[in-house]
């Protein structure tokens, strides 16, 4: 009999967040605490997580060092511990950190359901992060079922708006669609190769030749749409503006990074680590989805009314850029980029919940009209991370954006690459309009300060967007470190 | 035996038709059954080729994917009651507040 190889390293920031949900859980209905209390328990699974996966980059970067490949492999390969799947969870953690701490208000303003909501986003980090960890198709469809699932449920939250309801629908049967194809995907590529884990799609192709590849290409194809539409790339983006719209506004920002990053990190594994060999199929495709998004984007977000359906639209430009970074067959510029964008992001949205009220669905572009004169440090923090986004030097946007069309270029898709410059310019237009109205307008109504918390999460969104801008190295040297394997 | 070939071709019109009836229906309710509909098509294609590649693996994951799609009605079902209560409709014509 075969012992099965458990290697628990390998998933213990899962198991912390996943126990940490159901001791919230549990808590709450034995003895109903305040939610602050309950803070304490996601705060505890956080730092454990945070602490277990910094234990795992120092285990894979000392295996590395000693060649000894295999002890990354936990649970018979099921479970990847690669330098890749560290540097995800660490941007998962910390947008989960900020999403808490940005989203607060708005989960203790539910009361008795503010419990679920907690666990709700410590579940949905779990899933994405064994998600991106996983080296086994059906795992990481499991993973992914398990954040996208939590998700749905935490955009309609607030129950008694009819937006939220809206959003949430929306957000489940585009989100189940996008699921149900990319198991297709998933179930074809199996059907061509006989393998569901990644690494073994690749050992399978190294030593075949396949004469017949109709199928792989379909499968490869359907990953391809099913991921896209959980990152918003276009045209799988008509989903993401309504979704983002109707949300509770203190959980979008968390709802919209953490898809992002989980759905970029899965892309490039299953292409870049299990299908090198069909590059020359899925690179232009991955080229056609980056050029519809960042145009599809930057004009769309031009013509909204409303900060959040601008941010959505502009999400699925940046979902373009980021792709960008793919084409080539590389990722330290998508991870960079990945990790920087979510820190924008999360902390955009903090912003917008501290604008409009967290529980609120409306945040209408006007609500920004003279905003420097009603709270001046919300104001600059919001240009500072637009200024980011759209990537003006000395901002980490800037550092994100030049890695990714460098290595873009360096693949070959010129074209591309001036197509991101020139839609980048189309950025900033919009961008640019919000900052203008926040700066020189006048403004009639009050503005209630900001919590605590919301003031900790865009101050670090704001220090990491400057941070990267001028200080990109550390980051980049992490980024370039986590290859997968 | 009939040839797992056949299987994955009946497995992949039904998955056409699930999605495309998940685009073509408005009624919420009906798009969930689409759904179900296309993950079923995904079940019979890992079952067939499990079978044809003479592997289990594919037949395993059918369970797994079972489970998933108990989960997805769980939370779909509740998110049609709770706008039902608000509206009385399960056509997703009328939710159309969010839109610029």
């Amino acid at each position: 009999m075969i012992t099965p190889e458990i290697q628990w390293i390998a998933i213990l920031p899962e198991i912390a967040l996943a126990a940490g949900a159901a001791a919230v859980l549990l808590i709450e209905v034995q003895w109903k605490p305040a939610a602050n209390r309950l803070g304490w328990v996601a705060g505890i699974s956080f730092a454990l997580a945070m602490a277990f996966t910094i234990v795992q980059w120092l285990t894979a970067s000392d295996a590395l060092a000693v060649g000894q490949i295999g002890s990354l492999l936990g649970f018979s390969g099921m479970v990847l511990m690669d330098g890749f799947a560290v540097f995800g969870r660490l941007a998962l953690l910390a947008i989960m950190g900020l999403g808490l701490m940005s989203g607060w208000r708005f989960v203790t303003g539910l009361g008795r359901r503010g419990a679920e909501s907690i666990a709700l986003i410590l579940l949905a980090t779990a899933g994405f992060s064994i998600m991106i960890a996983s080296n086994n198709l059906v795992m990481m469809f499991l993973g992914l079922e398990v954040g996208s699932i939590s998700l749905y449920v935490l955009a309609g939250m607030t129950r008694d708006t009819s937006r939220s309801d809206e959003a949430a629908m929306k957000y489940f049967l585009l989100g189940s669609f996008a699921s149900a194809i990319f198991i297709y995907g998933v179930a074809l590529l199996y059907a061509g190769t006989g393998r569901f884990d990644v690494l073994g799609m690749r050992g399978f192709f190294s030593g075949v030749i396949v004469t017949a590849p109709a199928v792989i290409l379909i499968g490869i194809a359907l990953v391809i749409v099913g991921l896209g539409f959980k990152v918003s790339a276009a045209p799988f983006h008509s989903w993401a503006p309504d979704v983002y719209q109707g949300a509770p506004a203190g959980i979008t920002g968390y709802m919209a990074a953490m898809a992002k990053v989980a759905g970029f990190l899965a892309i490039a594994r299953i292409l870049i680590t299990g299908l090198p060999q069909y590059e020359q199929s899925w690179a232009p495709v991955l080229a056609g989805v980056a050029a519809l998004s960042m145009a599809i984007g930057a004009f769309m977000a031009l013509v909204q009314s409303d900060v959040r359906r601008l941010l959505a639209y502009s999400g699925v430009a940046h979902a373009g850029f980021i792709m960008t970074g793919l084409v080539g067959g590389t990722f330290t510029g998508m991870l960079f980029y990945v990790a920087v964008y979510a820190l924008q992001l999360v902390g955009a949205f903090a912003i917008v919940a501290a604008v409009s009220g967290s529980a609120s669905s409306a945040s209408d572009i006007d609500d920004y009209r003279g905003l420097v004169r009603r709270s001046p440090v919300l104001a600059v923090s919001l240009a500072v991370l637009l200024l980011g986004m759209a990537g003006l030097p000395l901002t980490s946007g800037f550092v994100a954006k030049f890695g990714v069309f460098a290595e873009a270029w360096a693949g070959g898709f010129e074209w591309l690459v001036i197509l991101g410059v020139l839609t980048s310019v189309v950025t900033f237009a919009f961008y640019l309009r919000v900052i203008v109205m926040m700066f020189m307008e006048e403004s009639e109504s009050d503005l209630a300060a900001p919590s605590t918390p919301v003031r900790w999460a865009v101050g670090l969104a704001v220090l990491g967007t400057v941070l990267f801008g001028i200080l990109p190295e550390p980051l980049l040297r992490l980024a370039a470190d986590a290859f997968p394997l | 035996m009939i040839d797992p070939g056949l299987y994955m071709a009946l497995a992949a019109v039904l998955f056409t038709i699930g999605a495309l009836g998940l685009l073509v229906r408005r009624n919420a309710l009906v798009m969930f059954m689409c759904i179900e509909l296309m993950l079923n098509a995904v079940n019979l294609t890992l079952i067939s080729a499990g079978r044809a590649l003479n592997d289990i693996n594919g037949q395993v994951a059918v369970f797994f994917i079972l489970v998933v799609a108990a989960a997805e009605v769980v939370v779909g079902l509740a998110i049609i009651v709770s706008i039902f209560r608000l509206k009385s409709t399960a056509s997703v014509d009328e939710l159309s507040e969010l839109r610029g």
